[in-house]
């Protein structure tokens, strides 16, 4: 069975001189749950606008579910459901009509549209704003939006782009529990995150990438092993080089 | 209907909900000028002018206006939605569909030259009630309209993707396109300017397309109508051509 995303030697490189991926590979299994962690700037959103076709790669190969993302795009964008990490709502849509261009622009029939719109507008609390512009709603709304949206053509391999970034504590659990349970009813994930418990809770397997490269990937024990470390938070702080925010650290050295 | 057929609708429907959405301004508001203008020009000074080259004055002045309705429109249209859409980086929601450049491009045309006709259309309805237009040679006249339309919908792409800022939109409009248009003779015959006036209208591409139009409608016209409908041609494809390229690299679309 193909990968739900294999990456090889992925260099993006852009007009500017600055590479802001050198040589990435990384390979998720179907069914996957897995996180991708870095610092700002180290290359996570580059890396997923180049499977998503928002960005052009330099140079490597990426497939989603074997399909070329770049010669063969049309099957290898069908197969991925985008949540980008900046909120990109069209303001002269409604809610409804959000998700109704989203299905049309993946080719999905009027009916079939309807259908899995009211489906994810119940799921996602967003019925009763169904009729409004979607300038209008609150942060939290529109980020649930925009996770509607990617999941409107029900793609086999869900991206999240720090999905939970800014967003209250109860959106955040409602989020974890839903994409856990599309995890488990076959949806592979890649999630980026800041928030290392999220990916310690959710993923089966993480990547840390920093200036453009995977450096180490693994289950959080594993990451954890592999930094002589005892968490997850201390594997990323050896990774970004910050030892001394250590928790155990800053305990240890309290008076 | 395909998929293809169902993903390029959905994309045209998001360029005219745009529109229609604002219609006050995007409708209303050009249909208003071009009667301000036919107040002006037709009732106001054509009451002293009497007759050009045989026609009423405001006769001869309402196919320059139609023309104008069509090309600005579809060029404001069309630099307009694509960089608004590009501000709130909406259109990614387009670039990571499995919609084809050529796709996208028609699409993003479409907005405008639709746009167009219908301000050229309620135009020409109104003014028919007002006055009696003649229709001498519509195989003329339609291929005219049809790729003026399209030309100033390419153009209006062209300037959307190149654009960084609605200054860079508003500039094209008002410095470029408008003095072009005014001064390819919507409101007098170039034939009465003095030299060296005359002359250099002739180096203005848009008084080729007033001469088709007003040929189609009135039957005079002072270009060789040949030459024109082959240049209009040829410009209308080397404008779509160079747009397609652009669409193809992504160029100021995808990083």
């Amino acid at each position: 069975m193909p990968a739900a995303l294999e990456i090889v030697d992925l260099v993006k490189r852009y007009p500017t001189g600055t590479e802001a991926l050198r040589g990435v590979s990384l390979r998720i299994e179907a069914g996957e749950f897995f996180g991708l962690l870095g610092p700002n700037g180290a290359g996570k959103s580059t890396l997923i606008h180049c499977a998503t076709g928002l960005a052009q790669p330099t140079q490597g190969e990426i497939r989603v579910f074997g399909h070329d993302a770049v010669d063969h795009y049309e099957q290898a964008r069908l197969a991925v459901g985008l949540s980008p990490q900046e909120i990109n709502l069209d303001w002269f849509l409604t809610v409804a009509e959000t998700l109704d261009y989203h299905g049309g622009y993946f080719g999905m029939p009027k009916g079939e549209r309807r259908e899995r719109a009211r489906e994810l507008l119940d799921v996602f609390s967003l019925s009763e704003k169904r009729d409004d512009r979607t300038r209008t709603l609150s942060g939290g709304m529109k980020r649930r939006l925009v996770l509607a949206r990617a999941l409107m053509h029900r793609p086999r391999l869900l991206i999240l782009d720090e999905p939970t970034a800014g967003v209250d504590v109860e959106l955040r659990l409602e989020l974890w529990h839903y994409v856990q349970r599309i995890n488990a009813q076959g949806t592979t994930i890649l999630l980026t995150t800041h928030y290392l418990e999220e990916a310690e809770q959710l993923c089966d397997r993480i990547a840390f990438i920093n200036h453009g490269e995977i450096v180490a990937q693994g289950s959080s024990d594993e990451l954890a092993a592999e930094y002589g470390v005892s968490s997850l938070e201390d594997a990323y702080l050896g990774l970004v080089g910050r030892k001394e925010l250590s928790r155990a650290h800053i305990a240890a050295e309290a008076p | 209907m395909t998929a293809a057929q169902i993903r390029f609708l959905s994309l045209v429907r998001r360029e005219v909900n745009r529109f229609m959405t604002i219609k006050r301004q995007t409708v209303g508001a050009p249909l208003l000028e071009t009667f301000l203008y036919i107040s002006v020009f037709g009732a106001a000074l054509g009451s002293r002018i009497k007759e050009l080259h045989g026609f009423d004055y405001v006769v001869f002045v309402i196919p320059g206006l139609i023309m104008m309705a069509w090309a600005i429109n579809a060029f404001a249209n069309n630099s307009s939605s694509i960089l608004q859409q590009k501000f709130q980086r909406a259109i990614d929601d387009q670039l990571s569909s499995p919609a084809s450049p050529l796709e996208l491009l028609l699409a993003f045309s479409m907005g405008g030259f639709l746009r167009g006709l219908l301000v050229a259309a309620l135009t020409f309805t109104a003014s028919s009630f007002l006055v009696d237009i003649p229709v001498e040679h519509v195989l003329v006249l339609l291929p005219a309209l049809l790729l003026v339309g399209f030309f100033f919908a390419q153009l209006g792409v062209l300037i959307g993707v190149r654009a960084e800022q609605f200054d860079d939109v508003s500039f094209a409009q008002t410095f470029v396109l408008q003095p072009l248009i005014f001064l390819g003779g919507v409101f007098y015959s170039a034939s009465l300017l003095p030299e060296p006036f005359q002359t250099l209208t002739h180096f203005n591409p848009i008084y080729y397309m007033i001469n088709l139009v007003r040929y189609g409608f009135l039957g005079y016209s002072e270009a060789n109508i040949a030459m024109s409908l082959g240049l209009l041609t040829a410009a209308t494809l080397a404008l779509f051509a160079l747009n397609h390229q652009l669409f193809r690299r992504g160029y100021k679309l995808r990083a």
